[in-house]
């Protein structure tokens, strides 16, 4: 019988789980769109990696991602982390001497300042999500490219073109100004890919010192076009990881067995049948205070088995 | 006279001032998101947060029937100057011709006005009785505050959440029936009493996590803004401070410069090591905090400003090289009138990780003393 721990992140775009063994070797990875429905997905998930694996025992589970308290909940995880500790605990784990890490996925884009294996700084992007992946998703179906094919595009292009990167509203006039000087499609991409790499060094790193190795990962790290225009840009060699797409779970998974193992506790992993279980979340404002708290309920099968969101504990603690 | 004022921090202290005052106090709400619709619809929109809220708590106040509204003014070359007039300028917009703003500015900037001022709110009490209850005042914020740093020193170590923040609001409640001084020492004596029987988990000092609030006024006070700050901070297990509490500020401004605490003008003169010239707002203080906690021991800061504030603005572009020249992590967080939790709770807690890191020079450390935060970030309790 195997013995596994389960990492699982579940994003805005994606919701990605892994398995892993003692020492960390990622034995199962799947990366499934989100599409507005985490408590399926996450199901799916999870029932892939027991179709792929067959019988195994869950020694624990992790969760990571802006999903991480609706993941947690429905499989019963052991530790439950942000996605920026998940993410540079893997990264450290595949490349010890890493500097600097810049992890773009759908909504997000993040630079991680790493010290002797430790996370010094890090920024996240604020109020714009320039560069990011559901903006390459939403060019790519504008000019009727698959997405897949986005990054080979930009390498074919010979010339750049300067595209307004401060924006994505501002990009996407600047794009369609440029495709009406006559302008190829291939240019305009590669065009975009130094726009946006630009806009993100400048809006997401600013005033941080970033040195080398470099290490590029989420979702958009699979875009060939993104990382030439990062190497451009750096004048640096960026690595990116062979499980680049999925590092968040595998960081907590990582967490969750250092966790396991450091504790001796047994894990509070519900089982593969969870993914069977009706669950369903809902969410009221509670009148209890002027606070209003949007509390979250989360029912199993119409019993409430976790809530959050309450500043008090009036609910959280009522379970 | 029906008076009433902006609600910030412990807004039961100026309810307090005017009833000593003997005027008929209407109790402004805390702010809610009703609050900050009202004020966001009626305030000019490149305006920064903290002028829509009070905005909004004047109308909801005005709602409850207050006649007069009484606020402290801003100098320097900030926005927060012309909040009054601007404030002014919306209520008459909005018909509102028979309610009185009185605005309270620096002493020293126009010592007629200020006058002019105490005698209107001063409301004909003898000023032998002013002078002794304003007294009273000044030891019931000191009270107050002293009971609050208290709070932020036990949430983070509660045995059973949220058992604090229910003490506190309980303390508010009883602070709030206190009429005169020999009641006020009785009833601080209580709740310090209510405070320390509080059960806590004893966590070793190398493992305690400390972090300095600070920032404007407003979005450092107000936890209704501030997404509760405070209390997130502490329910990761984190002690707080902030940089501002009423009981220094009554002392740092409406105490004369010459008898002015030894402290305030130490925290300028550290603030003025990156910023010489008075730019108004909260920037000299700020800086001279981040500096002071720094040499006071602290692990980390966190510097929250109203989206495009200017003195926080220059604050901000200035941390990257305080953060690096006295080597402590610090976190900005700009406010606005997002009600998305998410992102920000990402950050802080990103942020308390790299604290702990720092402190035991590993990343990949799971405690055992914290394990409850270091599993599990916001409280969720599952069956």
């Amino acid at each position: 019988m195997k013995e596994i721990y389960i990492g699982v992140d579940v994003g805005s775009v994606s919701t990605n789980v892994v398995a892993i063994d003692r020492n960390v070797n990622v034995l199962f990875k799947t990366y499934i769109r989100t599409n507005g429905q985490p408590i399926d997905s996450v199901k799916e998930g999870v029932k892939q990696l027991k179709e792929a694996l067959g019988d195994v025992e869950v020694l624990g589970v992790g969760a990571t991602g802006s999903g991480r308290q609706l993941a947690g909940a429905i499989l019963g995880a052991d530790v439950v982390k942000n996605e920026i500790t998940a993410h540079a605990t893997a990264t450290i784990h595949f490349v010890p001497d890493v500097r600097t890490i810049f992890e773009i996925g759908g909504q997000d884009s993040k630079i991680i300042i790493i010290k002797d294996q430790m996370v010094v700084d890090f920024a996240m992007n604020t109020v714009c999500a320039a560069g990011t992946g559901s903006f390459l998703d939403h060019q790519a179906e504008r000019l009727k490219i698959p997405i897949e094919q986005f990054g080979d595009l930009a390498l074919s292009a010979t010339r750049p073109v300067r595209i307004a990167g401060r924006c994505t509203v501002f990009a996407e006039s600047d794009m369609i100004a440029k495709q009406q000087f006559g302008f190829s499609k291939a240019e305009i991409i590669r065009g975009l890919c130094d726009a946006l790499v630009r806009n993100y060094l400048n809006n997401v790193g600013r005033g941080k010192n970033l040195e080398p190795p470099f290490v590029f990962q989420g979702g958009v790290a699979a875009n060939k076009g993104i990382r030439a225009a990062f190497e451009r840009e750096l004048q640096s060699k960026i690595i990116v990881p062979e499980h680049f797409n999925v590092m968040g779970a595998i960081g907590s998974a990582i967490l969750a067995k250092d966790y396991i193992e450091k504790t001796k506790t047994r894990t509070n992993f519900r089982g593969f049948d969870a993914t069977d279980i009706d669950f369903s979340t809902s969410s009221f404002e509670c009148k209890g205070c002027s606070n209003r708290c949007e509390v979250v309920k989360v029912s199993m099968e119409g019993k409430v088995i976790a809530m959050w969101g309450d500043r008090c504990g009036k609910w959280t603690n009522s379970l | 006279m029906k008076v009433s004022f902006p609600y910030m921090g412990s807004a039961i202290v100026y309810k307090k001032l005017f009833e000593f005052l003997e005027h008929e106090v209407v109790m402004p709400p805390k702010p809610t998101q009703r609050t900050m619709d009202l004020g966001v619809k009626y305030s000019p929109e490149f305006a920064c947060i903290p002028l829509k809220m009070v905005m909004g708590t004047y109308l909801e106040a005005i709602e409850k029937g207050a006649k007069v509204l009484v606020t402290s003014g801003g100098h320097g070359p900030c926005r927060a100057g012309f909040y009054g007039d601007t404030h002014r300028n919306i209520l008459k917009s909005l018909g509102y011709d028979d309610v009185e703003l009185i605005i309270f500015d620096a002493p020293q900037d126009n010592w007629r006005a200020f006058f002019r001022n105490v005698q209107k709110i001063r409301n004909g009490v003898p000023w032998h009785k002013v002078i002794n209850r304003m007294y009273t005042l000044y030891r019931f914020v000191q009270k107050l505050d002293e009971l609050e740093k208290m709070v932020q020193k036990i949430r983070p170590y509660e045995v059973n959440k949220g058992q604090t923040t229910q003490v506190w609001n309980q303390i508010h409640e009883k602070f709030d029936k206190v009429k005169t001084r020999k009641q006020l020492y009785e009833v601080y004596e209580e709740c310090k009493q209510m405070l320390l029987s509080i059960p806590t988990r004893k966590v070793d000092e190398k493992d305690r996590i400390r972090v300095g609030i600070v920032g404007e006024i407003y979005v450092v006070m107000e936890s209704s803004i501030n997404f509760g700050i405070e209390e997130i901070l502490g329910n990761l297990g984190v002690e707080v401070e902030r940089s501002l509490y009423l009981f220094e500020w009554i002392n740092d401004n409406l105490v004369p410069w010459i008898l002015r605490p030894k402290r305030f003008k130490e925290i300028i003169k550290k603030g003025q090591r990156y910023i010489k010239i008075l730019i108004g707002g909260h920037a000299v203080e700020t800086v001279g905090h981040i500096i002071d906690f720094k040499e006071r021991g602290f692990d980390g800061i966190v510097h929250l400003m109203p989206f495009a504030c200017l003195p926080e603005l220059v604050t901000q572009s200035l941390i990257p090289k305080i953060s690096k020249e006295i080597d402590i992590p610090i976190l900005s967080l700009p406010i606005d009138e997002q009600t998305g939790k998410a992102n920000m709770l990402t950050r802080i807690e990103a942020f308390i990780d790299l604290l702990k890191n720092r402190k035991r020079g590993k990343t990949r450390e799971i405690f055992i003393d914290n394990i409850q935060e270091d599993v599990q970030e916001e409280r969720v309790v599952m069956v």
